[in-house]
């Protein structure tokens, strides 16, 4: 089964040049897939991508996006103002202010789990976790609407996590599962051959491969039979792409490299950058350490707000100077948000009632707010945003079909934006 | 242990079968196994009469047939995996699959039941489910507390007994593995061990309920707070030595319980204080002051034989094991908000667990025996769309651990040494991921990726495994395949490296195929490690079925 990729692309590209190219027989049809490969991968690039900056254990809203000083629930930090009239910010996080005109904020989310697994899994797919059906994450949906229909000739995997695993793909099956890069500042594993195993035993071993699946593929045992080969149909493009240079951030100018910060998140964001100029659909960086039960505000304003800053901040500008953010949407979220109430112990708790999300490009409006939250930041006031809404604005800003349904693999039907509207101060 | 049954009474006549079949290394066969017990038999026939019939009831409801039996391979390959936490080897499945005698499945069961790795599997599984993968902090000797639970499981402990061991554990966390679970869960003010708890041994999630009362149960804020005081009085201190240089180095932590009458505080949303001494979760409560044991109590009240969810959260989670889903699924997520597929049956097996003195064997012989447990994972038209109902068995991907594991057994490496443990527990590391907030949450999300491909494909592991040097598998492989015929070696090496990765031997038109590729080829030694290759990265080998 894996007949069409033992040649010209059924081995590293490395081994390919090194061994193929003498043979003048393959050598045209290698040009010739090459030239078509080209064509779609124009088309692709100029396609949507979404990076979601992921705030592992529940960011503090109070003490990023809507601070509350006059409140005694504000907290040590200071408002800042932004390059948007109106909007401000924490103190600690000025380089992402100077954005404001790219990105907005919406203040008046209630996700309603206050559970790491289950707020997690809500943000991620917009619905509560159900024993019968496992949703696929937002990622996983990109992949399939924006990077698979485009054809799957693509060489990257759609769906990048950095720093996470990700949202599995559920029901979309292993293909749109997110391929998971655990540190952005390594090279990817196991990318290349041993060096024992030159291309043509590649190429023999992918043949051998294919004749020794067949059997057990036609059996009817199931999906994860089914998502084996595709998943291996994926990684050995990968293993011939040259795009895998996107993962290569020493090819970054070093002044780039220390704009972003060369911690993990900042590696992620710049490797982002440069999987989406490829064309990779989504791709999420995560960012942990904000489940701040004790000693809030020294542990974020050393620690996470600064990281933050110097990566968002300049992940937006980067984006924006390249004339990628038109096409690049950019949404920071987490788990939920923290306690308005400080703890005995310094800290803030999990609450997922009333807290923010910030959104940007992508054609998405800049400069916006959307919604509030009462003096000291408890409920929201107004009407409130719901998971579905985010999601729902994600999808149109996306050029995805809003009424998209999915048929799980025992038959039941599932909408991709259920109840949810797009925010309309955003378009 | 049970070493003194006289293993070894058929040895001359099996040591020279094993020559002839497999690659004839002295290791306790079934085949050998099964002449010297009479009596096994006879304990897999209490197996619950309504088990099966509560199963095909449903079935009938709903208008589904199951899928047919699984073939001896399938059944022994599965058998191997989810009680030994490995495939078998060429040897094993040769002795299972030659086998003529009646009822020799359950034998099977019987004499892995008996096997040195089944415990030894228990005793890692248990370790992940009270540790998990991640390196543990330095309070924390993991070695210890999976030496301790291998050596339960090993025993066939009670499961009340080995609970509340574990909940009561106290010492030196060097001498009794035990004390490990509590100390590894110690941390922000003992909430992680508040919620694993009940977790583990409930199959409650009332973590949630540290900060509000649970939306869609009944659970309360105070529930999680009345748990969390009966680790009010645990404390551990270091324990120095001297080492061979004469400096102080830390040679165990010891774990107690002082008499306290403490209590815990938490916060209601609207702001005021509560407080909440020891309470289980019915409600009921222990003396407030110095004269009580808190965890003593504790395990008292989870353990009791009036607490029908202990048993039932332990055959759920067992059933779960064998069967790739629990009959409530997440295994422990108990409550009104997540219904059970089979809630009598899950009762009924939970109480008869219980009446069998919470005999882990016989809880595992009873699945194990059961038709859904023997039926094929190919599906039929009538039961494809079925998930719930156990019409068909489960496609399981092989866990990092099972697929390391059965990676060194294809090759004849998966001898038990210290060395081989650490190895397993660094390479496992790498697909480990920490969430770093406060319930702990970890997970592989490695199953069926794309790092797990390239692992596969490219790694250093299936390098090793597949390499076909002097003295390697392989090697020997070929060698004994040249013994046998210097014209045709190929038939016997392409029928052990089926039997070696997938536990079954060639088909007809694999074993044609396969001779047709080894016929072409000069340089052969490279071929089969491509053959083993091609067999060890395919979807049959890394799928239990």
């Amino acid at each position: 089964m894996y007949e069409n990729l033992q040649t010209p692309n059924g081995m590293s590209r490395r081994h390919f040049m090194g061994h193929m190219a003498t043979t003048a027989m393959t050598l045209p049809a290698f040009q010739f897939v090459s030239a078509l490969q080209a064509q779609a991968d124009t088309i692709r690039k100029n396609n949507k991508s979404l990076i979601l900056l992921w705030m592992g254990g529940g960011p503090s809203h109070m003490d990023t996006w809507d601070l509350k000083p006059e409140s005694k629930n504000g907290g040590e930090f200071k408002p800042i103002d932004t390059a948007a009239p109106g909007i401000q910010i924490c103190e600690h996080l000025p380089t992402i202010a100077k954005q404001f005109k790219h990105l907005s904020i919406v203040r008046s989310l209630n996700s309603k789990e206050g559970n790491h697994d289950r707020g997690t899994y809500m943000m991620h797919t917009g619905y509560a976790p159900n024993p019968t059906v496992v949703h696929p994450g937002f990622g996983s949906v990109c992949s399939m609407e924006l990077g698979h229909k485009l054809g799957d000739d693509f060489s990257l995997p759609h769906c990048v996590a950095i720093n996470t695993p990700g949202e599995g793909a559920g029901f979309l099956g292993m293909t749109h599962a997110p391929f998971y890069i655990q540190n952005p500042n390594a090279p990817v594993s196991n990318l290349l051959p041993p060096k024992e195993v030159n291309a043509l035993r590649m190429r023999r071993r992918l043949a051998i491969l294919g004749m020794s699946e067949k059997n057990f593929l036609a059996q009817n045992r199931g999906q994860a039979a089914k998502d084996h080969q595709a998943v291996y149909t994926k990684t050995i493009k990968m293993m011939n792409s040259q795009y895998t240079n996107a993962f290569k951030l020493d090819q970054e100018p070093a002044a780039v490299r220390e704009a972003y910060g060369k911690d993990s998140f900042g590696s992620g964001c710049l490797m982002a950058r440069r999987l989406v100029e490829q064309g990779v659909s989504f791709v999420e960086v995560s960012l942990g350490g904000w489940d701040n039960h004790n000693d809030i505000f020294n542990t974020l304003s050393r620690g996470n707000l600064p990281k933050l800053d110097k990566a968002m901040g300049t992940l937006v500008s980067d984006l924006a100077q390249r004339g990628l953010l038109d096409k690049t949407m950019i949404v920071w979220m987490g788990d939920f948000g923290r306690t308005p109430k400080i703890n005995q112990n310094g800290g803030r708790d999990h609450w997922p009632r009333s807290w923010s999300v910030v959104m940007g490009g992508g054609g998405l409006k800049g400069g916006q707010l959307v919604g509030s939250t009462d003096k000291d930041g408890i409920d929201v006031s107004g009407p409130e945003t719901g998971v579905m809404d985010i999601i729902a604005t994600m999808t149109k800003g996306l050029g995805i079909d809003l009424a998209t349904q999915y048929t799980t693999p025992n038959g039941r039907p599932i909408k991709l934006v259920d109840g949810g509207k797009p925010i309309k101060e955003l378009f | 242990m049970h070493a003194t049954r006289p293993r070894r009474l058929a040895a001359p006549i099996r040591s020279t079968l094993l020559v002839v079949l497999g690659l004839g290394f002295a290791a306790p066969t079934f085949a050998a196994e099964t002449k010297t017990e009479g009596s096994t038999a006879s304990k897999a026939a209490v197996k619950p009469d309504y088990l099966d019939p509560m199963i095909q009831a449903a079935w009938e409801e709903n208008s589904i047939k199951p899928s047919p039996q699984a073939t001896d391979a399938e059944y022994m390959r599965r058998l191997y995996l989810d009680l030994l936490g490995r495939i078998p080897t060429v040897q094993e499945s040769l002795a299972f699959l030659e086998n003529k005698e009646k009822g020799k499945r359950t034998k099977l069961v019987e004499y892995l039941l008996e096997h040195p790795d089944y415990a030894k599997n228990f005793g890692n599984i248990w370790t992940l489910i009270l540790v998990g993968r991640k390196q543990a902090e330095r309070q924390v000797n993991k070695a210890a507390l999976s030496g301790w639970l291998r050596r339960q499981f090993a025993e066939n402990r009670p499961w009340n007994e080995i609970a509340s061991d574990l909940i009561t554990a106290t010492g030196s966390n060097k001498e009794n593995g035990a004390v490990n679970y509590t100390m590894a869960h110690l941390d922000s003010g003992a909430v992680p061990i508040t919620s694993i708890t009940t977790r583990v041994f409930l199959g409650k999630q009332i973590q949630c309920t540290q900060c509000h009362d649970h939306p869609s149960n009944d659970w309360k804020q105070r529930d999680f707070w009345g748990i969390n005081a009966f680790f009010k009085g645990v404390k551990f201190e270091e324990v120095s030595k001297a080492d061979a240089t004469g400096a102080e180095v830390t040679d165990y932590y010891k774990l107690m319980d002082q008499p306290s009458d403490a209590y815990s505080t938490f916060e209601k949303r609207n702001a005021y204080m509560e407080i909440a001494f020891p309470t289980f979760l019915d409600g009921r409560k222990i003396s407030q002051g110095k004269d009580v044991d808190r965890r003593k109590e504790l395990g008292k009240f989870v353990t009791a034989a009036e607490n029908d969810q202990f048993p039932t959260a332990f055959v759920n989670r067992m059933w779960g094991h064998f069967m790739g889903r629990g009959i409530v699924q997440p295994v422990d997520d108990f409550g009104a908000h997540n219904p059970a597929s089979h809630p009598e049956l899950l009762d009924k097996l939970g109480a008869d667990f219980q009446a069998s003195g919470y005999d882990i064997k016989a809880l595992i012989r009873w699945i194990t025996n059961s038709q859904a447990y023997q039926l094929s994972s190919i599906k039929t038209k009538s039961n494809e769309l079925d998930e719930t109902l156990f019409s068909h068995m489960m496609l399981k991907p092989m866990t990092p651990e099972q697929l390391f594991d059965s990676l060194l057994t294809s090759t004849d490496a998966h001898k038990t040494s210290a060395d081989m443990d650490k190895k397993r527990d660094t390479w496992l590391r790498q697909f480990v991921v920490t969430f770093g907030n406060d319930e702990q949450g970890e997970t592989t999300n490695f199953q069926g990726t794309i790092p797990q491909a390239l692992m596969m494909m490219n790694g250093d592991l299936m390098t090793n495994a597949t390499g076909g040097k002097a003295g390697s598998y392989l090697a020997k492989l070929l060698d004994e395949a040249r013994k046998r015929s210097r014209a045709h070696p190929e038939p016997f090496v392409i029928n052990r490296l089926y039997l070696a990765a997938l536990s079954r031997p060639p088909s007809a038109t694999e074993m044609t195929n396969a001779r047709k590729i080894m016929a072409s080829s000069p340089d052969t030694i490279y071929l089969i490690e491509d053959m083993f290759w091609a067999l060890l990265n395919s979807n049959e080998f890394v799928l239990n079925r």
